[in-house]
């Protein structure tokens, strides 16, 4: 299992918090990049030679939105071919629908229960962290 | 006597003799001739005699036969003599009575008949007299006449005539003149615009609505066509098209939009139908045109509104989802957060704190399983229902591989559940929602869920039974409602059942219990075939 880059794109505290405590409780040694929003992301971004090797993306946020900003990666020729995972509340099927034809590479919906968000992180970057990865 | 008188008186008497033979032979062949002459004559009598009495009986023939009266009189009006639908006709029988047809006459036409009569004399003839009668029975019956003077030795002696009983003609008649004014009033008085056209949808004639409707009077109108005149988009080839189908003898019925004399753009309804001449040809049309305007605004009005609406339930659906999300969000982070608090303090919190913190879980659980459900109703209300074959009985059985059932309820179908047209994902709500209601409201050590369907003329009715706590009578109505649950539990919201009929209802169903408080509830609904 290698370590994985991870940039987390979430404007909630508390969620950023989960995923660090999460990752730490897990043990895993994964580096985790936080983003408030789209648009500091675009900025991490930037930086070609410091790209994440996936994407974990919330939906609802301010300025930027999370489609809004997955139209723009996908666009990009470079930062398109980074595997992005949307970690959101909402399972509005307009969205799901609208994610996947934009291209995603999961979709995952935050559940109530903390120990229950444990369990699907480390099965998420588990999954990512055997998986072969591009660097372009 | 001499033997030479005696010679000479020979000679003459041969001579004589001669002569009175050839006389006799001439004689005798004129008297042939004489006879073959009678003969002849004879024959020719016979044929003319023959003749005669055919050419009679060819006259009595018709005089009897003819269907219309015939009837001889003299210069008096008595009646000579008359035919059998002469009888018929007028009552009498001329060979058992005398009759004078004067005295047939209506009492107010006798001044009217004299006249005539002097006519008939003096001129031979008179045709299309018309005349009212009173018959033998006393009937009035309204006759034509044609009559003509009958003479001899160019002397007027009597008179023929040919009566015709034309009082069913009349009334005929008259009942048409009537309906044409009945109609004619009609056309006059209706709300209706009415406009003939000729072939080449020129028009011929305008009614007063129409007059009205349109703002031209009927002189501006004559001899324009309508579509030039009126209509309001003239890329719009619709009164060439309905023309032809009406020239095809075709009637028919289109609005269309149209600009009035002020200019106003209103709406017609016009039905039209091929006009005729009497040998059948079309000779144009005629239209009748219903001011639509109204009636059109309204419609355009309900079009309006529906689209709003349909906007606003969109955004409505998605207002729904951005709320469920913004309110289950905070959820989820009280959750972290009280089980970080339960993880960094395990060893210090005693068990009432640790009660009050299980109880903060539970009551996180019953609050996101509520904004699931609000969700869940505000979408099923959006008309984005898919209608496909679904398959009921695999739905069911795929259901129960996901649902929780307690060991000691035993759950099966009692028949094949048959394939709907609906919505899968609804449908699937609709039966996730009864039999888990079914299971969670057991209280039987044995419990029993049954699931069927039976046939029900155009719809199939499917059942639920259960043998639950059951439902008090007051309470089969307001279970539907939303958030009327009857059992406040961590895992009933109130919703789950108004959502099962708001999802039947888009289905064009129904759905019903019966129930026995302790003995279990069957629910019944409806789906259609």
């Amino acid at each position: 299992m290698k370590n994985l880059k991870v940039l987390l794109i979430e404007d909630d505290m508390i969620e950023v918090m989960k995923l660090g405590r999460a990752t730490s409780s897990l043990n895993l040694n994964h580096k985790i990049i936080e983003a408030n929003n789209g648009e500091e992301a675009l900025k991490l971004l930037e930086e070609k030679d410091k790209l994440p090797d996936i994407i974990l993306l919330d939906l609802n946020m301010p300025k930027i939105n999370g489609i809004e900003f997955l139209k723009i990666l996908k666009a990009d020729d470079r930062l398109k071919y980074i595997p992005t995972i949307i970690l959101t509340t909402s399972n509005n099927q307009r969205d799901l629908l609208e994610c996947y034809k934009i291209g995603v590479a999961g979709y995952v919906l935050k559940p109530l229960k903390y120990e229950d968000y444990v369990s699907k992180i480390e099965k998420l970057l588990g999954y990512w962290s055997i998986n072969e990865l591009i660097t372009v | 006597m001499s033997q030479e008188e005696v010679d000479i008186l020979k000679r003459t008497l041969a001579r004589e003799r001669a002569s009175r033979k050839a006389a006799e032979e001439i004689l005798e062949a004129k008297s042939a001739e004489l006879y073959e002459l009678n003969q002849k004559l004879e024959a020719s009598h016979k044929e003319l005699t023959t003749l005669y009495s055919k050419t009679n009986s060819q006259l009595q023939g018709v005089f009897e036969n003819i269907a219309d009266a015939y009837v001889i009189m003299d210069l008096w009006g008595n009646v000579l003599k008359m035919n059998q639908a002469a009888t018929d006709l007028l009552g009498f029988n001329a060979k058992k009575e005398d009759i004078n047809l004067m005295n047939l006459v209506r009492e107010d036409e006798v001044s009217r008949v004299a006249p005539s009569f002097k006519r008939l004399l003096e001129k031979g003839s008179i045709t299309d007299f018309k005349v009212n009668i009173k018959t033998k029975n006393s009937e009035q019956k309204l006759v034509h006449i044609n009559a003509s003077t009958i003479y001899e030795d160019g002397r007027a002696v009597a008179a023929q005539g040919i009566v015709r009983d034309i009082t069913l003609e009349n009334k005929y008649q008259q009942a048409l003149v009537a309906e044409k004014q009945k109609y004619g009033n009609i056309i006059a008085n209706m709300n209706l615009g009415l406009v003939e056209v000729n072939n080449n949808d020129e028009i011929l004639m305008v009614n007063q609505s129409f007059e009205e409707m349109s703002g031209y009077t009927e002189e501006e109108l004559l001899g324009k066509k309508g579509g030039d005149v009126f209509q309001a988009d003239k890329d719009n080839d619709v009164i060439k098209r309905e023309n032809e189908k009406r020239i095809k003898g075709e009637s028919n019925s289109y609005e269309l939009k149209v600009k009035n004399k002020s200019g106003d753009i209103r709406y017609w309804l016009i039905s039209g139908a091929p006009n005729y001449d009497l040998k059948g040809n079309t000779i144009g049309s005629i239209g009748i045109h219903l001011d639509i305007t109204e009636l059109k605004n309204l419609e355009f009005q309900k079009e309006k509104l529906l689209q709003k609406l349909e906007k606003s339930n969109e955004e409505l659906q998605e207002y729904a989802h951005i709320v469920s999300h913004d309110l289950k969000s905070p959820l989820r982070s009280i959750d972290a957060l009280i089980s970080w608090l339960k993880e960094d303090n395990k060893d210090t919190l005693d068990d009432v704190s640790l009660r009050n913190i299980g109880l903060i879980e539970t009551t996180l659980e019953k609050m996101e399983q509520l904004i699931s459900d609000i969700l869940n109703y505000s979408s099923v209300a959006s008309d984005n229902t898919e209608s496909e074959p679904v398959n009921t009985h695999l739905l069911v059985e795929d259901l129960l591989k996901i649902l929780y059932i307690p060991e000691q309820i035993n759950i099966k179908l009692i028949n094949p559940l048959p394939v709907v047209n609906g919505d899968k994902t609804k449908l699937q709500q609709v039966f996730q929602n009864l039999i888990s209601n079914a299971v969670k409201f057991n209280d039987k050590e044995k419990g029993y869920v049954e699931i069927g369907a039976k046939e029900d003329g155009k719809y199939y009715r499917f059942s639920i039974k259960d043998n639950g706590i059951g439902i008090e009578p007051q309470f089969h109505e307001k279970v539907f409602k939303i958030f009327h649950s009857l059992n406040k539990s961590k895992d009933s919201t109130g919703i789950g059942l108004s959502l099962v009929k708001k999802i039947i209802n888009l289905h064009d169903g129904k759905i019903w219990l019966e129930s026995k408080p302790g003995e279990g509830t069957t629910f019944y609904f409806t789906l259609k075939k």
